[in-house]
């Protein structure tokens, strides 16, 4: 039963290593955020696909970014700063307040994204899952309560439409 | 269909498969190049780095 049992349980989170990233992604938030504390934070991606013909050989490209993505729901700012998986390090934040943006909304098809656009000229799809296995594309944290929160203040009180 | 042709068959599949993938790394390689040299003058983005402490305090964790 034991070895069934795991057998048919799936991959499990290692939650040390889970719990180590989730205070890195608090250390580099901070480090680039003034007042990073409060904000809640987790983890999101953007995926940029684009397809390509080069004459005989010819499909789609995929290009993952990882992000940490910080929310506050007093001033109703979303922060989003890229980082890579390994969490080594991160780039500059971009802000986004409810009130200076164009519009937000979630998506489903033919990816479920929160996009927001900041202005006419561009937009950002950020991506958000519980757990993502591959450590090599993705942070390792697990966020269920993290993915919730989001999600509900993004749909309450940032969406814009 | 004798097994020698299922063998030439499945040589020229392989022989397509490597062709292409060289030639898409060629592309990708040539396209790579001509990004650095048209954006050589922009400057790099900012990053910031882990504290070290940080980092090490992370690696012993997990």
């Amino acid at each position: 039963m034991g070895l069934f049992g795991n057998l048919f349980k799936g991959p499990q989170v290692d939650m040390a290593k889970s719990d180590a990233n989730r205070k890195k992604m608090r250390v580099l938030f901070n480090q680039v955020v003034e007042n990073g504390g409060d904000y809640k934070i987790l983890f999101g991606y953007t995926e940029d696909v684009s397809r390509f013909n080069y004459g005989i050989v010819h499909g789609s490209k995929t290009k993952i970014g990882n992000l940490i993505v910080g929310w506050n729901e007093a001033s109703q700012t979303i922060v989003v700063i890229p980082t890579v998986p390994d969490l080594s390090g991160c780039g500059d934040a971009t802000f986004y307040r409810q009130s200076d943006i164009l519009k937000a909304y979630q998506n489903k098809f033919p990816t479920d994204e929160f996009i927001i656009y900041p202005d006419r000229k561009g937009y950002i799809g950020i991506g958000v899952c519980e757990w993502l296995e591959d450590e090599k594309l993705y942070v390792y944290v697990s966020q269920d309560e993290e993915v919730k929160a989001f999600t509900d203040f993004f749909l309450k009180q940032f969406q814009k439409k | 269909m004798s097994w020698g042709q299922i063998g030439a068959v499945l040589a020229v599949l392989v022989i397509v498969f490597v062709a292409g993938n060289l030639w898409f790394h060629f592309v990708e390689a040539i396209f790579c190049q001509l990004k650095k040299w048209c954006f050589k003058n922009k400057k790099p983005t900012a990053w910031h780095t882990l504290p070290p402490e940080q980092e090490l305090e992370g690696n012993e964790d997990g």
